[in-house]
């Protein structure tokens, strides 16, 4: 299993288009994605999933990662998560 | 589930212009990453659910609803375009996550053309985020009342 964490940075946090965005990677891979974050866990796949995890800006993501493309995927994310939930 | 083959609906969220989720003017919702449906131009203020079901999670800024049907369909009304930034302003919600709904029950008012003066797009995608649950997917475009039937679909 990969894990990494990440700080929402994005001053609206986890709203649809990221939380979208976020999933649409995800489920490119056949690994399985969970995000937890605030005591909660989420399906990395799935859009409202993600968005009922209530995360904010400050909120920080843990996701975690397991299966055979794990290594690409983990790869994959992180580089998503830096680019694209980090807001303007 | 004893419906399975039967016809099930989608109903419109709010009075307006029924549109393709592809002339969306963002292209989260235009590109179909996020699902399938269809987005409306409100000519009111109030938004009903379209389905029976869950509120899965209501914004706090009452601009966007998840619910759970109950065929296991995930719909997400998203009223506006980046109206999240209005942080709640122009929008009261009248449902809470985890609440149960009836199709046509109303999840919250929005003053579109208060929105709309401020410069954001009320237009407000409707979009099934597991469409693979679904198929022969029958969407009704052009003017709508709210709670006219807008989408007809099948289970798998």
């Amino acid at each position: 299993m990969k894990e990494f964490k990440h700080i929402i940075k994005d001053k609206n946090g986890l709203h649809a288009r990221p939380a979208g965005m976020l999933a649409s990677v995800a489920r490119t891979f056949e690994s399985e994605i969970r995000v937890e974050a605030k005591g909660k866990e989420a399906d990395g796949k799935r859009l409202l999933s993600l968005m009922s995890l209530g995360a904010k800006c400050g909120t920080e993501l843990h996701f975690k990662i397991e299966g055979n493309d794990e290594d690409v995927a983990v790869k994959a994310l992180i580089e998503h998560c830096d680019t694209k939930l980090n807001g303007e | 589930m004893s419906n399975i083959s039967k016809k099930q609906t989608l109903l419109a969220t709010c009075s307006g212009e029924v549109v393709k989720l592809e002339d969306v003017c963002d292209e989260v919702f235009s590109s179909g990453i996020l699902g399938k449906g269809f987005a409306i131009i409100p000519s009111g203020n109030d938004f009903f659910s379209p389905v029976s079901g869950t509120i899965t999670n209501a914004y706090d800024t009452g601009h966007a609803y998840m619910i759970t049907s109950k065929d296991g369909l995930e719909v997400l009304v998203h009223i506006g375009i980046d109206t999240v930034e209005l942080d709640g302003e122009f929008f009261s919600p009248v449902v809470k996550t985890n609440m149960s709904v009836s199709q046509g029950d109303k999840l919250g008012y929005a003053d579109t053309s208060n929105i709309l003066s401020r410069g954001y797009d009320p237009i407000t995608p409707i979009v099934i985020t597991n469409p693979e649950k679904i198929e022969n997917l029958k969407i009704t475009y052009g003017k709508v009342k709210a709670l006219d039937v807008i989408m007809e679909y099948t289970l798998k």
